[in-house]
């Protein structure tokens, strides 16, 4: 777990107040807030079913009708309508978002085009997103050809080209092999140190652990703990416990289905 | 598990995933359901229709110049012809044969029937009575529906020579007046000699052993290119002079059917691309790169317009490839006029594609997509004249409508007027056609946005 002290009283990048979003009667997200600060990466836990991924289509301005308020250094941040501000985002969805018949060049260079990156920026994009992906010497191949941890790899290539303000990561390690797992994770650290901001979603206690500076953790739609593993271990009356057991402390043991 | 178990268990598991799609099962079975009604619809039309409805008549405008009994009693009998639609109507003011050489040579009309002065008199001596026919020579089809109705006509109004004695018979014992019974024995005989003139006629040419036209056949305007099968025996049987009038704009082709066909076929393989087009923002949503498009800084509603290029630039290459062929294989002078060419072009192709989207729009699943597809383009093909030529036919109004409805009539429309009528962007006709075919495309357009907005951008 990498120490938030280093991030003590930053104003946040990115505030979400009192965030609602409901599937017909269904509250998916119940009145969220917490804000994400510039640099750091935050983790968004819980259990499956909890709203992680409609909070992140509501951040990117992929679902409509929701209520609440959502800013981005200050001001109201609308993706759904803005283009600037869809271009402060990058996205890695749960989904492999690529193209198979394309090789992994094409697939870059047609998203990073799709950024507004031309020339020799977007040649710079392409190179350096070839290698985040650890694909290089890859590139001119097919993408059907690839296995699944090297489509993951470039899925997460694909949402950083043009180096967004805030990148959102949705699951972005389910179902790859370890190797491939620690690659995504040393690629996100990499992406820390050059001071970019993230917005991470697992289930994978180990991955929030290593990764994130600073969590929330979502449950039926309700943020019910945020801040440092510590500061959320003691709220939860359990100091020095890992944080499967907070988790399973905070969200309780009974088994959540997708709806 | 044996292989009959095994086998019923993923067919079970087939039909609960088929039936899932509700949409997609009901389009499946009304594809079927609507295809074969307007199948059967365009088949009626051009079977005739209902009798004694205004279904699948040609126009044929007529002018009597004789003005006695005879000839109105045959204006009469034209009229009930199941397979013409006579002009002017008993309310409109009748037309003089002038007029009509006029409008036949402007191209306006296509076909106009002259009763000439000594009609009457020529049936009172017996004799057959002089007609004449001016006509567009190059409207096969219609010629043919106006001869049967013409033979129908004459048969109904004058009776063939060949069933004088029957005639008589059936007459007197109708009670009919004695010198009504020598009229019509007179006339029988003048068509008992029309008869044998014909198979006199073929004997010759076939003894010549080559395309030998006679006197009388030249005039009751044989092609001179063999003898007249039976069925176009009888309906040659009516002697009529032919005078032939082509428009000079007309393009070097073959025959309205042909040029008809050319751009039919070719609308309707075009509309085929709507399939594919329909399914392009469904494979996006599918393959999970929607969400990572409608991310991008530049205007979501580009996604939906980026398919619309891209399928108007494959349809442009299909109706390049198409046109082309229709040019090298059967002369339609396609490039005559370049510039209406490509108006015209691009209106089709940009109507068609809007269909496309809109139906990509609206669908929610491939399985939609596809049958609605499927549906509207065969149904359009049918109904909107991309099969048959619906277009020359005398429709009943509810009927025009329908087809109006359609975009394949309006770009079918839009490409006789081209390729058949020789017209240009200056013509009232042809900008109608595309007026239309862009009204179209701008109302599916914007109700392709608005869905895609709804269903795909934020759901």
């Amino acid at each position: 777990m990498p120490t938030a002290t280093a991030l003590p009283t930053a104003p946040p990048l990115l505030a979400v107040e009192e965030l609602v979003c409901s599937y017909g009667a269904r509250r998916a997200v119940d009145g969220a807030s917490f804000g994400i600060r510039r640099g750091e990466i935050f983790g968004l836990l819980g259990p499956n079913g909890a709203g992680k991924t409609t909070t992140l289509c509501c951040l990117a301005g992929l679902r409509r009708g929701f209520e609440g308020r959502i800013t981005i250094d200050g001001r109201p941040f609308a993706p759904a309508r803005s283009g600037s501000d869809r271009a402060r985002l990058g996205s890695v969805p749960q989904e492999l978002a690529l193209y198979a018949e394309l090789t992994a060049r094409e697939n870059l260079r047609f998203f990073g085009r799709m950024s507004g990156l031309d020339g020799a920026v977007l040649d710079a994009a392409v190179a350096r997103g070839l290698a985040l992906a650890g694909l290089a010497d890859r590139a001119d191949d097919r993408v059907e050809s690839f296995s699944g941890g090297m489509k993951r790899r470039l899925n997460l290539a694909a949402g950083d080209l043009h180096e967004p303000d805030l990148l959102l990561l949705d699951e972005p390690t389910a179902g790859v092999d370890p190797q491939s797992r620690n690659h995504v994770f040393e690629a996100l650290e990499g992406l820390r140190r050059d001071g970019r901001t993230l917005l991470y979603t697992t289930h994978y206690m180990e991955e929030a652990e290593r990764l994130c500076d600073r969590l929330a953790i979502l449950d039926a739609g309700r943020i019910v703990a945020q801040g440092t593993r510590e500061e959320i271990a003691q709220g939860a009356g359990m100091p020095g416990a890992d944080l499967e057991q907070v988790f399973l402390r905070l969200t309780g043991r009974r088994l959540r289905d997708e709806p | 598990m044996t292989t009959v178990a095994a086998a019923l268990v993923i067919a079970r598991k087939d039909l609960r995933l088929y039936f899932r799609d509700r949409t997609g099962v009901a389009l499946g079975f009304l594809l079927p359901i609507v295809l074969v009604a307007a199948m059967g619809f365009v088949s009626h039309l051009m079977a005739g229709g209902e009798s004694g409805s205004a279904f699948s008549r040609a126009t044929l405008w007529v002018a009597d110049g004789d003005g006695s009994d005879a000839s109105r009693e045959f204006v009469a009998a034209l009229r009930e012809a199941k397979t013409i639609a006579v002009r002017p109507r008993p309310d409109e003011k009748p037309a003089e044969g002038a007029a009509l050489r006029r409008r036949i040579a402007d191209g306006d009309l296509h076909h106009a029937l002259l009763i000439e002065e000594g009609f009457g008199a020529a049936i009172g001596r017996g004799e057959l009575p002089p007609l004449r026919m001016l006509r567009d020579p190059d409207r096969a089809l219609e010629e043919q529906l106006i001869s049967i109705g013409l033979m129908h006509a004459t048969f109904a109004a004058l009776g063939p020579d060949f069933a004088a004695p029957l005639t008589t018979r059936a007459l007197e014992l109708a009670g009919l007046p004695p010198e009504w019974r020598e009229r019509t024995l007179a006339l029988a005989r003048g068509f008992s000699r029309g008869v044998e003139a014909l198979f006199r006629e073929r004997e010759e040419r076939e003894g010549a052993g080559r395309g030998k036209v006679g006197a009388e056949a030249a005039a009751a305007g044989s092609d001179g290119a063999g003898a007249p099968s039976f069925d176009q025996m009888f309906t040659q049987i009516v002697p009529v002079t032919r005078e032939d009038f082509r428009p000079p704009e007309r393009p070097r082709q073959l025959t309205f059917m042909l040029a008809q066909t050319v751009s039919g076929m070719s609308v309707m393989m075009l509309m085929f691309g709507l399939v594919a087009c329909a399914t392009l923002l469904l494979r996006e949503r599918e393959g999970g790169t929607l969400p990572r498009l409608l991310l991008a800084p530049g205007a979501r509603s580009a996604i939906l317009w980026g398919k619309f290029l891209f399928t108007a630039v494959i349809g442009l290459l299909q109706l390049v490839v198409l046109f082309g062929f229709g040019a090298s294989v059967f002369h339609v002078d396609v490039l005559r006029d370049p510039v209406t060419f490509a108006a015209v072009t691009l209106s089709v192709l940009a109507t068609c594609t809007a269909f496309g989207m809109l139906i990509g729009a609206w669908a929610r699943t491939t399985k939609q997509a596809e049958g609605l597809s499927t549906l509207v383009i065969l149904v359009m093909a049918a109904v909107g004249g991309a099969w048959f030529p619906l277009q020359m036919l005398e429709l009943a109004t509810p009927v025009k409508v329908i087809m109006g409805c359609t975009l394949t009539h309006w770009a079918v429309s839009a490409y006789q007027a081209l390729f058949w009528k020789g017209k240009d962007l200056a013509d009232p006709e042809l900008l109608t056609a595309i007026g239309v075919l862009w009204g179209f495309a701008l109302a599916a357009s914007a109700l392709a946005r608005r869905l895609f907005e709804r269903r795909y951008v934020g759901s």
